[in-house]
């Protein structure tokens, strides 16, 4: 026993941070579902569109949403970033071992540990844009889409559900819940149906006439 | 069958002369039928070099004293078939374990540690009486307690764990399955406030990531993946509690 670990041994504040990180994981993985379908919507025309955009403005749906997603798109980062090998030695050790492995799991992390740190800028700036230009509206998006943050979105969908799919995913397996290689198979389908559909949302966005 | 001729390329270091920096030799072997790791490796010490070092005791997955990398992945020499490997196979030693030299590591201390750390013995306040009968268990629990204790302390489960090899105190698979262990163990009176202390931390059932890689490659195919489940959700329980 070393001073330092006699002093701060208090095993409740990992345990709580345990449970935030379930919390604020699962959370962003239902959000980010909701939030795609949401944006789809626009396959079914800008009227059905705008008609939901402005259905949940006035239950101030979108507000509240926005703030919880800022809360827990960063409580999310601290919580489960606290395992983000960040030492040069223990990237090399973890580059290292997953190449010796080839251990599709062990890959699937290491990528989810990349993609959430293109993500935390992404996600950032879309967030961002999305605020400064608020009320939403299905016209001003596809102007947005259409000026050039098409490719954007190109490279922020795949990523971002790659990362929710296999943080949910280790979820299950950390806890137990389900037998691991069904759930497995069942959110590799969810995830590439949810980025096919995202696509032609911003296909349909592409289509949109802007005045 | 057509016999092969195998290379071996075996990482060559010896702790006591660290001016000679590791490297890789490598041995041709005559492949034979049913041959297996360890008996290549023992034709190697016999005829090519009677210097390398490489441990085993029972050479029938007993002891789990010859876990190596062989191609990279944690298992034991002497259950693994060479027929079942290409032509070229690497050896080197696990990792996170101290390396004695060339494949041979130290388990022993790592499992013995875990044991003092982990108190992996019965804690009971009842005095034992020689003449009387033992207490029945039920035969559902006696066969969950023998699931885990089939743990053969090879420690591949430790080497192939992402945690494991960059967070040194961390308890790994086998750590947390001896646990489970003694959690279900009518015997054990340790109350879940003990337990939460031994094991409701980083270095125990919070540090692991879910990465599976130990339950894709123990050996003695114990099922990590629920006995860490069924830790986890035991401490998500008492923490809201204790
Ligand atoms: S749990 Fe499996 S891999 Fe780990 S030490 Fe025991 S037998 Fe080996
Ligand atoms: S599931 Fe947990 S203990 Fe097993 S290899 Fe992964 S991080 Fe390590
Ligand atoms: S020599 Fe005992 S397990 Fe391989």
């Amino acid at each position: 026993m070393k001073l330092q670990h006699l002093l701060t041994k208090d095993s409740k504040t990992e345990f709580y941070y345990e449970v935030l990180e379930l919390i604020a994981g699962l959370f962003l993985v239902v959000f980010l579902t909701l939030h795609i379908l949401f944006v789809s919507t626009i396959i079914l025309g800008p009227d059905v569109f705008d008609a939901l955009a402005q259905g949940m403005d006035a239950y101030h749906l979108g507000t509240i949403f926005k703030s919880l997603v800022i809360v827990a798109f960063f409580a999310h980062f601290i919580v489960a970033g606290r395992r983000i090998p960040t030492r040069v030695r223990e990237q090399g050790i973890v580059w290292r071992h997953a190449k010796l492995l080839r251990h599709p799991n062990t890959w699937a992390w290491v990528f989810q540990v990349i993609t959430g740190m293109a993500i935390l800028v992404l996600g950032a700036i879309h967030i961002w844009v999305v605020f400064t230009n608020s009320p939403t509206g299905a016209m001003g998006s596809a102007m947005r889409v259409q000026a050039g943050y098409l490719w954007f979105y190109i490279a922020l969908i795949p990523l971002s559900f790659y990362h929710a799919g296999v943080g949910l995913y280790r979820q299950f397996v950390k806890w137990g819940w389900f037998p691991r290689k069904p759930v497995g198979y069942i959110i590799i389908v969810i995830t590439l149906t949810i980025i096919a559909i995202g696509s032609v949302a911003l296909w349909a966005f592409m289509q949109l006439e802007v005045s | 069958m057509s016999n092969r001729t195998l290379t071996f390329n075996i990482f060559r270091f010896d702790p006591y002369r660290p001016e000679v920096a590791p490297y890789m030799q490598s041995f041709s072997v005559e492949e034979l039928d049913g041959m297996t790791v360890f008996v290549a490796l023992n034709k190697i010490r016999e005829t090519e070099d009677t210097a390398i070092k490489f441990d085993f005791v029972c050479r029938a997955s007993i002891c789990g004293s010859c876990a190596m990398l062989i191609n990279g992945r944690p298992q034991l020499a002497c259950k693994t078939l060479t027929r079942n490997l290409p032509k070229k196979i690497t050896l080197m030693p696990l990792p996170v374990f101290k390396l004695i030299g060339d494949l041979s590591v130290d388990t022993g201390a790592w499992f013995r540690h875990l044991s003092l750390k982990t108190k992996s013995w019965i804690h009971t306040d009842k005095a034992f009486d020689p003449q009387v009968l033992e207490e029945r268990m039920d035969n559902q629990t006696a066969l969950d307690i023998y699931e885990a204790e089939r743990c053969i302390e090879c420690g591949c489960c430790i080497a192939s764990c992402a945690t494991a090899n960059i967070m040194e105190d961390f308890w790994g698979a086998a750590g947390i399955n001896r646990v489970a262990r003694f959690m279900i163990d009518p015997r054990d009176g340790r109350s879940g406030k003990e337990y939460f202390e031994v094991i409701g931390s980083e270095q125990g059932a919070f540090g692991c990531m879910g990465l599976m890689a130990c339950d894709d490659l123990c050996p003695m195919e114990l099922p990590l993946q629920m006995q860490l489940a069924f830790v986890r959700r035991k401490m998500l329980g008492l923490g809201f509690k204790v």
